[in-house]
C-alpha cells in the first residue's frame, strides 16, 4: 500500500511523510483533497520530507507555501530533503562574519 | 460555555486559589513549608543591578504576577518597606496590587524584630489568609474570562501539521468568546514574521511585529553565530524539522487565526481581550511566568516530541501561580509521557479525528481545569524556578 505524506500548501514542492517510506515505495501526497504519486527514491522516515520535483540548487523550498530554505545542491524528485540538501538562510549571524565560509 | 471560577473584587475569575508570597528566597519558601495553599518565586532574579527598563521590567511582573486572577492574597515581603530601587519598592508593589481590591499585606523585617520575627509575623498572616481563601465559592463565569498562554517545544513534523493548529482552534474559539489569547517566541517567529505582520491589527503593530523578529536576528549578526546552532534545538531536526523558517512557519499555527491586537513585553498585561504576541524568548523558564503575570489562568505547552524519554517527567510548574497543561500531537510522545500529558490530537494524523473535533475536545478540558480539576504535572509537589526576561546586560 502507498504511504501517506501530506503537502499543506499547493505551492509546496515537498511533503511530509506520516509513516516512513522505503527506496521504491509508492507515496500517496494529500493536498488537501488531490492525491498524486511519487515514488520515493530512498528511506524517508515518517515526519521528514520528500521533493516532490527536482529541486535545483539556489532554488527556494517550499512548505506552508512559504520559504523554509533553499536548495543547497541539486535535489531529484523522490529523495529525503533535510539538512544535507536545504538550508535555511534566516537568522545566519555566521554568514556576516568576516571569515565566513 | 461556562466554567466555574472564584470571582475576584476586580471583575477576574480564578482557576485557582493560591496565597502569593512575594519576593521569595529564605522567608517566602519558610511560609511556603509551614501554611498550606501558599506559593512563592524560586528565582536568582531580584532586579538588582539592572538597567532602568529592566528594573521597571521585574517590579511589574512582581505586581502583575500578584494580580494574577489565580492569586487570592499576597504578602509582601523583605527586609524594610523604603529605600531600594523605586521601581521594586515593596510599598509601591503592595500597593498596585492592592488596586484590585483583594487583600494584601506588607511585612518587614525592620518592623517584626528581624528575619525570625518577619518570619512568624508571615506564617501568621499567611494562615488567615489560607483560611479566609478557604472560604471562596466557585461560581459559574463564561469562558470570555479566560486568558490562555502557549508554547510549543520539542516540535517536530507533527507540531506544525497538526498539534498547533488544535492549539490555534482553541485559541480562535477563545477569542470569539471575548478571552485572552497570548503566544510568543521571538526567534521563533523568524522567516514567519511577514504572515503574523499582515495579520496586525494596525500598521503600528505590525511593525512592533517585525522589529522583534529583526531584534533577534540581529543579535545572531553581532554574536556572528548562525541561529541553526541554537535554534531550530537538536530535537527539532531529529523531528524533521530543517530549518528556523520551517519550525516558525509551522509554529504560528498555535495562534489560529483571529488578528493580532498588539505586542506585549515580557509579564506585561494585555490591554483588552483579543489575541496578542509577546516578544518573550521560547525558553520555558522565561515562557510561563510571563503568562502568568500578564493574567493567563493555565498555560499550555504543545509538545513535539524527539528527545522526551519513555517515562519522563516533564516540567511542573514553571508558571508560578498558574498550572501547566503538557498536549501533544505526536502518538509516540503521548504514550512515552504519558505521566504528564493530559491531551493528545494524534487521532488527527491517525485519521480518527479531525482537527475540530480535537480542538473542540482540548476546549472542554481546559473549562475542566479551569473548573478545579488538576493537570497530571499539578499533581508534582515539586517549584521548579522561573527567570526574567531582561533586554540589557547586567553592571
Amino acid at each position: 500500500m502507498a504511504k501517506r505524506a501530506i503537502r499543506i500548501n499547493a505551492r509546496d514542492n515537498v511533503a511530509t511523510l506520516v509513516e516512513t517510506a522505503r527506496a521504491g515505495d509508492e507515496v500517496a501526497v494529500v493536498t488537501g483533497g488531490e492525491t498524486e504519486g511519487v515514488v520515493a527514491q530512498e528511506e524517508i522516515p515518517a515526519n521528514f520530507k520528500i521533493a516532490l520535483v527536482n529541486i535545483t540548487r539556489g532554488e527556494a523550498i517550499l512548505k506552508y507555501g512559504e520559504v523554509i530554505g533553499e536548495a543547497s545542491v541539486d535535489i531529484p524528485r523522490g529523495t529525503r530533503v533535510h539538512l544535507h540538501n536545504l538550508a535555511g538562510r534566516r537568522g545566519r549571524g555566521d554568514l556576516a562574519r568576516k571569515d565566513a565560509p | 460555555m461556562s466554567w466555574l471560577g472564584y470571582r475576584r473584587p476586580d471583575g477576574s475569575a480564578g482557576a485557582r486559589n493560591h496565597i502569593l508570597i512575594l519576593p521569595g528566597g529564605l522567608v517566602g519558601s519558610k511560609i511556603c513549608e509551614f501554611v498550606r495553599g501558599t506559593v512563592t518565586l524560586v528565582t536568582a532574579e531580584t532586579g538588582h543591578a539592572r538597567t532602568t527598563r529592566d528594573r521597571r521590567r521585574a517590579g511589574n511582573f512582581l505586581i502583575n504576577l500578584g494580580k494574577s486572577p489565580n492569586v487570592a492574597a499576597v504578602i509582601v515581603q523583605g527586609s524594610a518597606a523604603g529605600g531600594y530601587y523605586a521601581e521594586l519598592n515593596l510599598e509601591r508593589i503592595a500597593h498596585e496590587i492592592s488596586t484590585t481590591g483583594k487583600p494584601v499585606a506588607l511585612l518587614t523585617a525592620d518592623k517584626c524584630g528581624g528575619t525570625l520575627g518577619l518570619l512568624a509575623k508571615g506564617i501568621e498572616v499567611a494562615r488567615e489568609m489560607a483560611w479566609q481563601a478557604s472560604r471562596l465559592k466557585r461560581e459559574p463565569v463564561e469562558d470570555g474570562r479566560l486568558s490562555l498562554g502557549v508554547k510549543c517545544g520539542n516540535s517536530d513534523a507533527t507540531s506544525g501539521l497538526v498539534g498547533n493548529g488544535v492549539v490555534g482552534y482553541v485559541f480562535d474559539k477563545l477569542v470569539a468568546a471575548g478571552g485572552v489569547a497570548m503566544f510568543a517566541e521571538n526567534t521563533e517567529i523568524i522567516g514567519a514574521e511577514h504572515v503574523l505582520a499582515e495579520r496586525a491589527v494596525s500598521p503600528e503593530v505590525a511593525r512592533a511585529i517585525l522589529a522583534s523578529a529583526q531584534k533577534m536576528e540581529e543579535r545572531g549578526r553581532v554574536a556572528g553565530e548562525d541561529i541553526r546552532t541554537i535554534n531550530p534545538v537538536p530535537s527539532n531536526f531529529a523531528g524533521g524539522i530543517s530549518s528556523l523558517e520551517e519550525k516558525s512557519l509551522g509554529a504560528i499555527h498555535k495562534a489560529g487565526t483571529h488578528p493580532v491586537q498588539g505586542v506585549l513585553e515580557y509579564g506585561e498585561r494585555p490591554p483588552r481581550p483579543g489575541l496578542y504576541y509577546v516578544d518573550n524568548n521560547a525558553n520555558t523558564f522565561h515562557m510561563f511566568s510571563s503568562f502568568s503575570s500578564a493574567g493567563s489562568q493555565i498555560g499550555l505547552f504543545q509538545l513535539g516530541g524527539a528527545g522526551v524519554p519513555e517515562g519522563g517527567f516533564l516540567d511542573t510548574s514553571r508558571g508560578i501561580v498558574s498550572p501547566m497543561l503538557w498536549l501533544t500531537g505526536n502518538r509516540v510522545t503521548a504514550q512515552r509521557a504519558a505521566n504528564s500529558i493530559d491531551f493528545s490530537s494524534a487521532s488527527v494524523l491517525g485519521g480518527t479525528e479531525t482537527m475540530e473535533e480535537a480542538g473542540q475536545r482540548l476546549y472542554d478540558l481546559i473549562l475542566e481545569i479551569a473548573s478545579g480539576a488538576v493537570t497530571k504535572v499539578e499533581t508534582i509537589n515539586h517549584v521548579d524556578p522561573f527567570a526574567i526576561y531582561y533586554e540589557d546586560p547586567i553592571f
